[in-house]
């Protein structure tokens, strides 16, 4: 009880102060207001909300602003993607893919205004669960990573790039550990972290300091976006809004159990490193269709189906920051380019964080709900004109933006070549199935793997038992292992034929 | 839900797959080459003896690269099961589509000059103007004409900068700025006489000044940050009046 009462306290505080202060609210409108046009236009992720905003406000302003900006972004552009999932059956973002299922066709019914007014209210509540989990487990997390060291850090960024791969690829799982791989091989590039051994630099002093997080973002995120979007789409017919965008109480009390079931799951799957909004609104529906009464429903109009998915994908924010916070492994993609930010602040997520940044993330995401709430209910009719807007017009601008901010973070035009290059390759990559995600975690987690791999082999003397001696160590390495050997063809088969005996 | 791709789609994809398994697989023996050159097993660096094999800065990239290696080769396995190999020659395997091989070159030929040529050398609101006048104009109604206009417009002035100012002592000069702006307004006018009646078009030249104008400005004088091209033909007079003439109108 202490303990959630002092909680309580420090969000308490943390709060006041962000409310006190004028400026917060010009950050959070803005934010919340690009975050959503992101999320509305198909074409833009949440992703690289973060990342073109990263460029822009992850070090020109204080960190406490920057973190206003970047997180409204995030919460705003989750939600944005419902409106073309509505009224155009095209997602705004991947996380709003289950949310057509049953939007459009409520929408083509007649009842788009209701859907949209449950969205909002649905995301919301999402946001708030996923960030009261935050509160919550953060802090007993922090508790027990304190006893986390150099052995245990090195399994968890391992285990974090391999489930990242396995649970984001389209196509084969060994594409997503492929990816996962040359983003640590990426990280490799540059003085290594303990005996300063130039490593890959082919002799140009630009590679000493290694890849950099921002460029490598823009180029893994934007470039491929915007050579996949630069093509002639006719526009997709924009279903006529009726009735008013309202919060519908009586809808709300009737699935609160849909609600809460799916900010659970939102959050559960959010928390798994490196699994975005995208499979926690997939894995809500799926379950909400297996146990709704109403399941045969789903993908016909149904509201528990619209509610599953939507719910889920906005607490996912608040699951993705768990171990962000708490380990320095980003939950999601938006929360990698979110790790983006606090490096170029020289922040380091993790056990040594201080509980001061944890605090005001909480605050922030409680006050970005509520905007993009009110922004939902009031400014929605902005955000269907937007939907209009060929990607041919604002793809090009995206392409601007992602140059200047690329270049503005501080390495200049070595920094646009890196993330040209790395944009083309993203691009192929993207074209052969291979997901992105891993390799962006590897980029990022590639050092902190290197330099506490090593460390652990120093302290030990070369003891490779080093990682299976210790208990937590010894747990993570059996994930590790279990992980790999869950895709192996012949395992896979022996627990099948194990599955039918017992059934 | 997703049903994953169809029978054909996946025929090609494992064709493709085979090209990329080669592709990582080359990738992987060249860095694992390259990797030779990290000490491994106890090196001597200006006279100074470096650690044990477990505290080499190679023992990590030489993990990452062989198990990059060990997993294209299953990937180029899988692949050839699947028959990637026997149809990894044929157009239809790949899926060779004469369009999107334009529509990918020309875009690429643009991103290329804008970011290799332009940006380093001539002012950016002049060359991202530019691009966003070309990439709107050429691939809005999808016309492969318009994508090759598109794409010589930025190569010319993009070639021309790159040949004449290569070093980057010589990006202070103007003569590629100027050679942007004629191609910029030539584009801007063939583009206005194409526009008859679509609004996206007549759009464009509003959208290609204003964008990155604002960018910019916000950039270096909102967050005071570093530009690309400070001394631009256009930039070099938006500060000089922005310090000299708007400045003082509040600093006084």
């Amino acid at each position: 009880m202490e303990f959630v009462l002092s909680q309580l306290a420090g969000f308490g505080g943390a709060f006041v102060a962000l409310v006190a202060d004028p400026l917060t609210y010009a950050y959070l409108i803005v934010s919340v207001f690009l975050g959503i046009t992101f999320g509305a236009l198909p074409g833009l992720t949440a992703t690289l909300a973060v990342t073109i905003l990263t460029g822009f406000f992850g070090n020109k302003i204080p960190l406490d602003y920057s973190l206003i900006a970047l997180l409204g972004a995030y919460v705003g552009a989750i939600y944005g993607g419902s409106y073309p999932s509505i009224l155009l059956n095209i997602p705004g973002t991947a996380a709003s893919a289950a949310t057509a299922m049953d939007g459009h066709p409520l929408a083509k019914a007649g009842r788009g205004g209701e859907a949209l007014g449950l969205t909002t209210t649905a995301s919301f509540i999402g946001t708030l669960i996923g960030t009261i989990a935050l509160l919550v487990f953060v802090w007993l997390l922090l508790l027990l990573s304190q006893n986390i060291a150099s052995p245990e850090k090195a399994l968890l960024a391992l285990f974090g790039i391999l489930l990242s791969g396995t649970l984001m690829s389209e196509d084969l799982v060994i594409k997503g550990w492929i990816a996962g791989l040359i983003g640590l091989a990426m990280a490799m590039v540059g003085l290594d972290p303990l005996l300063s051994e130039p490593r890959y630099t082919f002799g140009w002093s630009y590679m000493l300091s290694g890849f950099q997080v921002v460029p490598v973002l823009m180029g893994a995120f934007a470039v491929p976006q915007i050579i996949e979007g630069m093509r002639h789409m006719e526009m997709g017919k924009l279903v006529q809004l009726k009735g008013r965008i309202l919060p519908n109480l009586k809808s709300v009390r009737r699935y609160l159990p849909t609600i809460t079931r799916s900010g659970v799951i939102g959050t559960g799957v959010g928390a798994l490193p490196g699994v975005g909004e995208d499979v926690a609104g997939w894995v809500s529906y799926g379950v909400g269709k297996t146990v709704s009464k109403e399941g045969d429903k789903f993908g016909k109009g149904s509201l528990e189906g619209l509610l599953s998915s939507e719910t889920a994908n906005n607490a996912c924010i608040g699951g993705a920051l768990i171990p962000l916070l708490v380990l320095g492994i980003p939950g999601s993609p938006p929360a990698a380019a979110l790790m983006g930010a606090f490096k170029i602040n020289n922040i380091i997520p993790g056990p040594t964080i201080d509980p001061e940044i944890i605090l005001r993330v909480v605050a922030i995401m409680v006050l970005a709900s509520f905007t993009m709430f009110i922004m939902g209910l009031f400014t929605a009719r902005i955000f269907i004109k937007i939907l209009k807007l060929p990607q041919v017009v604002f793809l090009p601008i995206v392409m601007v933006l992602t140059t200047i901010g690329s270049f503005s973070v501080g390495g200049g035009i070595n920094d646009l070549y890196l993330m040209l290059g790395v944009g083309f390759a993203a691009y192929f990559l993207n074209m052969l199935k291979f997901p992105i995600a891993p390799l962006v975690i590897g980029v990022i987690l590639g050092g902190l793997f290197d330099e506490t791999f090593r460390r652990s082999l120093l302290i030990s003397g070369g003891d490779l038992t080093t990682f299976a001696s210790r208990p937590v160590a010894a747990v993570l390495l059996a994930l590790n292992l279990a992980l790999i050997m869950s895709q192996i063809p012949a395992i896979k088969r022996a627990f099948g034929r194990l599955r039918r005996k017992v059934i | 839900m997703d049903t994953g791709p169809s029978d054909k789609d996946l025929q090609i994809l494992r064709a493709r797959d085979f090209w990329g398994a080669v592709v990582l697989m080359a990738l992987s023996v060249f860095f694992l080459w390259r990797t030779m050159d990290i000490p491994l097993w106890g090196g001597n660096r200006a006279g100074v003896s470096t650690a044990d094999w477990y505290n080499s800065a190679a023992i990590v990239p030489l993990g990452i690269f062989t198990g990059l290696f060990v997993l294209s080769t299953i990937l180029l396995i899988i692949s050839i099961r699947a028959g990637g190999a026997r149809h990894a020659m044929t157009a239809a395997g790949i899926a060779w589509n004469g369009d999107e091989a334009l529509r990918f070159s020309t875009i690429g030929v643009i991103l290329f000059f804008y970011i290799a040529g332009l940006v380093p050398r001539v002012d950016f609101v002049l060359c991202s103007g530019l691009l966003i006048t070309a990439l709107t104009f050429g691939y809005h109604g999808g016309h492969r004409d318009r994508m090759v206009l598109s794409a010589a417009a930025l190569a010319i002035p993009g070639a021309y900068a790159l040949i004449r100012h290569l070093p980057q002592s010589r990006w202070g000069a103007h003569d590629d700025d100027w050679v942007t702006l004629a191609v910029w307004i030539a584009l801007t006018v063939y583009v206005l006489a194409k526009a008859k009646g679509d609004r996206v078009l007549k759009a464009v030249p509003i959208i290609a000044l204003v964008a990155p104008v604002i960018l910019v400005c916000a950039m270096a004088f909102g967050f005071r940050q570093n530009v690309p091209n400070r001394g631009g033909l256009l930039f070099k007079q938006i500060e000089y009046h922005y310090y000299v003439t708007i400045r003082p109108l509040w600093r006084d």
